[in-house]
This record gives C-alpha cells, structure tokens and sequence, in this order.
C-alpha cells in the first residue's frame, strides 16, 4: 500500500467526502438495527424470558395465542414426553383503575394466565420479595414497565368484564405484542375470558424439555401442533410484518451502501487510469495494483464505518425507554461487518477496470 | 543488450490495416546510445512499447538482455520488465502524491525490496542527478527540468540493462533539454545500458552512438 497510504493523505478531501456518506450509511444501519432488535424486543419479549422450549397450540392457529383453544385432555400427551408442562393462557385485556386508585391510569396489558404451582411461576422472581406463586391467585402481577402506571394496592376493573383485580406485585415480564404483560391466576384468566364456562380451556401448553420427535407424535396424537419458542415468536401481533419491514429497510441500506462505494471506486478508478497503467509499466503485477486498491478501500471503509456505528452505538447507550431500542454490541459489529464485506464486493467492478488496464498507456499520456 | 527482430505491428483503421512496424529490426548493445526519429505518428512510440514489453507486436522476436520474450506470459513479461528495463517518459510522468524519493522508493516496493539499502540507493541516485535538496520535494513544487532528472533516476532505480527514453526533451527548453539528454547519455554509458531514445529533436544526435529513422513502419540508418 505504498502508493495507496500516500495518496489518501494526498487527496484527503474526496476520501473524506465519501468516508462521511459511508460512516452516515453505517450510522443509519447501525441505528436501525438497534430499532429492529428493539421492535423485536417490544413484541416478543415476554415471550421469551418464558422458561419454555417449546410451546403447542391449537391445530392451524400459527402461533397465535387468540386463535388457539386447548382443553385439559390435550395436556397428557405432552405430560407423557416433556419434562415439564403446564397450560397458560394469553389474552389482551384493556383495565381501568377503580375509583380507589385515583393514581393510577388505564393500561393495555398481555395478561397471562398461569398455575400458581407450575415451572412458570417458580422460575419468575417477582420483585421486593412477592411470593408469585401465591401472589397471582388473588390479583395481578405486572411487568416493570407498568410500574409507573400503578402501584401495589390499587386495583383494576378488566374492561368488558365486572372483574376487579388488585395490583399485588412487579416482576421483570416483558411485553408481547408491544403491550406489557400481566400475571395473574389461569383461573382468574379464564373467568375473565370465558366467565362460568371455561372447562378447564386455555391457549397453550407450555413445555420445558422434551425430544423433539417425541413431542411431535404428542402434539399428532392429540390433534395439537408444538412450535419451538423461537418458532412461536412468528404469533404476536405485527411480528412478521415488522421484521420484514426492518429487514427490507436494512438490506436496501446495504445496496446502497455497496452502489455508493462502488460508483466513488469506479470513478475513483477512471480518474487513475493512466497511474495504473504506469504502475504496470514500471513493473507492477495486476496482483499488485488490486491489493494496493483494496487496501485503500479497506482503510476508507473501517475507519468511516467504525465511526458511524461507534456514533450510533453512542447514540443508543443515551437513548431512553422512550423508543424501542435495543443495541448489543456483537449488533452493531455484525452490522458493521456486514457493511464492510458489501461495500468490498461493491467495488468489485472497479478492481476488474484495475486488472484490464493497459500499461502501454503510459507511453500515450500525461498521469 | 536488446534486440528486434523483424517485428511488426500492424492497427486497424476502418477497413484497412495501418503497419506501424514492417519487419523491423534494431540491436543496440550494452553502453550504446541509439536515437530513433521520425514524424509525429510513424509508431515510435509503438516501437519503445514493443521494446519495453509494454505491448506484444504481431510477429518477430523482442530479446531483452538474452532472454527471447515471444510467447512468454504477462507475469514473466511484467518481472522482465521490472528487473531489466527502465523507461523515462516525455514529460516525466511522476505520481503527484509521492515525493522525489518516493517516487524512487516505489520501485524497490514494486520490486519487494524496499529496505535501507534501496532507501539510500533511491537518495544517492537523487544526489547524482543534481537533486539532493529536493529529495522530499512533490512533483508539483519541481521545475520541468527537475522532474524529468527524477524520472531519470527513477528508470535507473531497478538496476536495469536496458533504458528507454520517449521524447524526454520534448517538453523541456532547449538548454534544459540538452541537459537532460546530456545526463542520459552518460549515465546509459557509464552504467553500461542499452539506450534507445525517440526523439524528434536533431539536434542531440551528436550526443548518441547510431541515429536511426522510423519512416513506413522500417527503421533505417541516417548516416
């Protein structure tokens, strides 16, 4: 890179000119990457921090908890192979503070049923020492975020129902469909949903452990399908449209980023034409010129781009709950890895223009 | 040494082919200066291609320092080329962004050898062309005259048995051309080069061995 290294310092102001479009690139990358994790967060959170490997759902419901309806019988089978189950049900419910919880106000919540005995409500560590497992049969057990929306004590009319339920604890338990959840008995769960006629139904088994094969000819002996948790994510509200969206917006980001880079090298590239081709004429192999071309591309876009998602992984350490957000570092390297490898095969055309030059053009004009 | 050998390059113009080089032929041994002119046009410039190994020509035989190069692939042409010839061009073609030492120094990188004995060598050709207080100068900050030393010096800087030089006075005043074509001549002899020179000038044909004319793609003597 004998040449190269001098001629960045030497033609400084067009290396930073697309070092800036470059680093802006990977700033908006990076960002939207942190948006997309947190947009995934924000719908599935809650249903990952589940200690669950699996879950079955009705036949034909595609992971949607409100299309799928179990009854007690469906639960053996699953009992027989897993090492853990138990029923949960998940329902969105809007609830009221009651007159006597004057500071509290109306919120939307993912209200999940489940057995005060069951893995679920053992391995969950509610917060200043509530005993969950006994808390959630008299009342609600909300996620963190409500925390500022109400209080211990105050207490909530479920809306379309005349149920009233006290707030008795916090706990960490995410949000599913962007709504924050709530625990609360299975049976509180099913008076709510189904009133005096429940029989025992609710969404979901909840299975921790269990061979997959063998959960499969439980979930075809019973009429069931099971889905790995991850496979399950697919179920909440906005999920797959969302990530499409996001993953549709990064990849145009990613051709652009390889088009800009490509179009500076190849112009970059005509413009040095005739040194190329005296390079060859003073001896130096196409070998030659295309590694002191890449190393060039190479200083340009780690230094651009380890400023732009430096800048945005910054920009998110600052950012509050306001927005969903969520950037873990090994995103943004793998963002900015990504970034590099596309914005390298972006110039793939210009190192081809590299290798056809012809040297005896040095004999014709002025470099 | 080089020699041509019944060369022939031959372009198409429309319908026609043009015959820049006809069965050429010229041998110029070590230490020998030859000078070749001719019109604007008659293919000198293709003929130093031919002979830097900067293009094949159609037929005949190109022999640098021994070695035949017809058929030889464009690796063993480009390392011929680096390890056995140096070519000093018309209006010096230096890379703007290196200094005058650089501009040296990039041989021995293209070589693989850059080290402090190739660093000092690239200082002490500098000194020999009369340009020891612009070592770290860029091209842009040297007078015409000074960067053609330094593309003498850098076509000196491989060690080379053959040189080659494209009108270097061309661009250059007629006292200034002299001294330029003067600092040729003797460092071709004094190094034990072949030296073919296109130019277009007479009036330096006192200064080298043999005076050739390039006229309908052959290559004759003028006594």
């Amino acid at each position: 890179m004998y040449l190269a290294s001098r001629d960045l310092r030497a033609a400084k102001g067009r290396f930073v000119l697309v070092g800036v479009v470059i680093g802006l690139i990977s700033f908006l990358a990076t960002m939207l990457a942190g948006l997309a994790n947190g947009l995934v967060d924000d719908g599935i959170s809650g249903l990952r921090a589940l200690p669950v490997t699996d879950l079955a759902f009705a036949e034909n419901s595609h992971a949607v908890f409100s299309r799928s309806i179990l009854t007690p019988e469906e639960l053996p089978a699953y009992e027989e192979v897993a090492a853990e189950t138990t029923p949960i049900g998940v329902s969105f419910f809007n609830a009221r503070p009651t007159a006597g919880s004057a500071d509290a106000e109306t919120i939307d919540i993912a209200l999940f049923g489940v057995e005060g005995d069951s893995f679920l409500t053992e391995s969950s560590a509610a917060d200043d020492d509530t005993d969950m497992a006994a808390a959630i049969e008299g009342g609600l057990v909300l996620s963190d975020e409500l925390a500022e929306s109400a209080a211990v004590g105050d207490e909530f009319t479920i809306v379309g129902t005349d149920i009233t339920l006290p707030v008795v604890g916090f706990t960490f338990a995410g949000t599913y469909g962007h709504v924050p959840i709530a625990y609360t008995s299975l049976s509180s769960w099913q008076q709510l949903l189904y009133g005096d006629d429940a029989d025992g139904r609710f969404s979901a088994v909840a299975i921790n452990g269990g061979d997959a094969d063998a959960l499969a000819a439980a979930a075809e002996a019973s009429g069931t399908e099971v889905l790995t948790k991850e496979e399950s994510y697919a179920g909440s509200p906005g999920f797959s449209a969302e990530s499409a969206t996001m993953t549709l917006i990064r990849g145009f980001l990613l051709v652009i980023s390889a088009l800009v880079v490509g179009a500076f090298f190849t112009v970059w590239t005509i413009q040095r034409t005739r040194q190329i081709g005296l390079l060859k004429a003073l001896g130096a192999s196409s070998g030659y010129v295309v590694r002191d071309a890449l190393g060039q591309l190479a200083v340009v876009l780690v230094i651009s781009i380890a400023i732009g998602s430096g800048a945005a992984f910054a920009m998110g350490t600052l950012m509050g709950d306001g927005a969903p957000f969520n950037l873990p570092l090994g995103s943004v390297l793998w963002t900015a890895g990504v970034l590099a490898v596309v914005g390298m095969a972006g110039s793939l055309v210009a190192l081809r223009r590299i290798t056809s030059v012809d040297p005896a053009i040095s004999l014709t004009a002025g470099v | 040494m080089i020699s041509i050998d019944d060369v022939s390059v031959s372009f198409p113009d429309g319908e026609q082919t043009i015959a820049v080089l006809d069965h050429a032929r010229l041998s110029v041994s070590a230490g020998e200066v030859v000078t070749i002119a001719g019109r604007s046009g008659t293919g000198k410039s293709t003929l130093l291609a031919v002979a830097g190994l900067l293009r094949s020509p159609d037929s005949g035989e190109v022999m640098i320092a021994g070695t035949p190069t017809s058929g030889l692939a464009q690796g063993r042409r480009t390392t011929l080329r680096r390890r056995e010839i140096g070519i000093i061009y018309q209006s010096a073609e230096l890379f703007p962004s290196l200094t005058a030492v650089q501009q040296l120094e990039l041989v021995a990188h293209i070589a693989g050898d850059l080290d402090d004995k190739t660093r000092q060598r690239a200082r002490d050709l500098l000194t020999e062309v009369g340009l020891s207080r612009r070592l770290d100068n860029h091209p842009s900050k040297l007078s015409g005259g000074e960067r053609q030393r330094v593309g003498i010096a850098r076509a000196l800087m491989n060690t080379p048995s053959v040189l080659l030089a494209d009108e270097p006075t061309a661009s250059l005043d007629p006292q200034r051309g002299r001294e330029v074509m003067e600092l040729i001549t003797s460092e071709a002899r004094e190094r034990d080069l072949a030296c073919v020179v296109v130019s277009h000038d007479p009036t330096h044909a006192d200064l080298c061995d043999r005076s050739l004319r390039l006229e309908g793609g052959e290559l004759t003597e003028i006594s």
